[in-house]
């Protein structure tokens, strides 16, 4: 099993690196096309602005391939690497995503005893039994940093719910394709059970 | 739901050990680092923070060693800081396996490097890291862990660094820093009407209440505490369960 770590350049992928060893997986990380051949598995861990991850992906000929590679091999996308998956972004608002799930990763919004970015614990509510929530207890805590968010979305497609001021869809699914807005790698043990269960997971 | 109340403890660190002294002196050895960050972690730390007491004397690449071996061990959040004073340090310490840097006395000779490492890291990971003493009616910061007073006040110097870029401001009372009499509340309440970023308290944990209050009372995101948690005074359990006894929110199901 190889699970391929995509990396474009902006974006801290040595802690989803260290996680997918530590759970004895073999991590490669994927800088060019050619990377892509041997992989099982993709994760796009991503921080920053969603118009700059893409813009990186493209100008490393990676952005249409993972979208092709999206119809057949695992995937999970982390925080920024949910938000590309989407139509489009309120913060790059000229940059089309993946088109995965129709609609918009939007901003929260803005009240006074709210704090943007929504950094630190919460809890993730799962909708849906899944292989990747497998012995995880529902409403655990997971660790978020980020200050957009998918709010809306066809029921089929939210694995979990999150709230912020407002409630947004902290996981997402389509088939093979799975996003999370919080960071299992720094999570604790619950992060590590949800990034195993992902490597095990048989489609 | 909102975001719980984290726990942070602190590990002091020099030549690659932690090591615990009363204001840095009668230093004694307390243990390898990632061992101590994995109790924590284990024990329910909802981040790690590493705090390399003589980086400016030691060789950097001792330190680099450590921030390695803490981030193959330990899975949640974990903040280094001491001794980053341009945007190749914080590039290589995030390289190493920190995921947020604190940056204290080079944020004051260099307000720039606040600018410019959130601009190319993220606010998320960038910390400023304020150590503070009551002076009359308000706080006057201080730099060289403590050792020289500037001109500045705390609270409006937190204001600058949050517009600067900063993502959190760890706050220090030094007036409270090792009394064990309980965190500078007033100073953190009026730091927080203040500030739209999280604020670490840090200094003057001695008992339970002490962290209840400084989140009740001082409205702090997060309280920081290292000899409470290190000397096994109190358990990160049992912290969280006086804190869910307050009605505060934390993280359970470690």
């Amino acid at each position: 099993m190889q699970i391929g770590v995509v990396d474009y350049g902006a974006s801290n992928i040595f802690s989803v690196l260290r996680a997918v060893s530590h759970l004895g997986a073999k991590a490669k990380v994927i800088s060019k096309q050619e990377d892509l051949k041997s992989i099982d598995k993709i994760i796009l861990p991503g921080q920053g602005s969603m118009g700059a991850c893409i813009e990186n992906l493209k100008k490393k000929n990676l952005f249409e391939i993972l979208k092709l590679s999206l119809s057949e091999k695992p995937y999970l996308g982390i925080c920024l690497g949910l938000q590309v998956l989407f139509s489009l972004s309120e913060e790059s608002i000229d940059s089309e995503g993946m088109n995965i799930f129709s609609g918009k990763v939007e901003r929260f919004t803005e009240n006074e005893n709210l704090k943007i970015p929504h950094m630190g614990w919460n809890q993730v509510i799962f909708k849906k039994k899944h292989f990747v929530n497998k012995n995880i207890p529902n409403s655990s805590n997971f660790y978020f940093v980020h200050s957009y968010a998918s709010k809306e979305l066809k029921k089929d497609n939210i694995l979990a719910e999150t709230t912020h001021g407002e409630l947004f869809n902290s996981a997402v699914i389509q088939d093979n394709i799975i996003g999370v807005q919080f960071h299992p790698e720094k999570s604790g043990a619950q992060g590590l059970k949800f990034l195993e269960n992902f490597i095990n997971w048989k489609i | 739901m909102a975001l719980t109340a984290r726990i942070i403890p602190c590990l002091d660190v020099r030549g690659g050990r932690v090591v615990k002294g009363i204001n840095f002196k009668n230093i004694i050895d307390a243990g390898d680092p990632a061992e101590v960050a994995k109790r924590y972690d284990a024990e329910g730390a909802d981040e790690i923070c590493m705090l390399d007491i003589d980086a400016s004397y030691q060789e950097r690449s001792t330190t680099l060693t450590t921030v390695e071996a803490i981030a193959n061990q330990v899975f949640i959040p974990f903040t280094v800081g001491g001794g980053i004073k341009k945007l190749q340090d914080i590039e290589v310490l995030l390289k190493s396996g920190a995921d947020k840097v604190s940056i204290n006395t080079s944020a004051i000779l260099e307000p720039n490097l606040i600018q410019e490492a959130s601009k190319e890291f993220g606010s998320q990971c960038i910390v400023v890291a304020i150590d503070a003493k009551k002076d009359g009616d308000a706080w006057s910061v201080y730099t060289h862990g403590g050792k020289n007073k500037t001109e500045l006040n705390a609270i409006e110097w937190a204001k600058k660094v949050e517009g600067l870029g900063a993502g959190e401001i760890l706050m220090t009372s030094m007036d409270k820093d090792g009394t064990k009499t309980g965190y500078d509340n007033d100073l953190n309440k009026k730091l927080t009407s203040h500030l739209r970023i999280p604020l670490i308290a840090s200094g003057g944990a001695g008992q339970l209440s002490h962290l209840v209050d400084a989140i009740k009372i001082g409205n702090a995101d997060a309280v920081l505490a290292a000899s409470i948690f290190h000397y096994e005074e109190i358990s990160i359990a049992r912290v969280k369960e006086e804190l869910m006894k307050n009605n505060i929110s934390v993280r359970s199901n470690i």
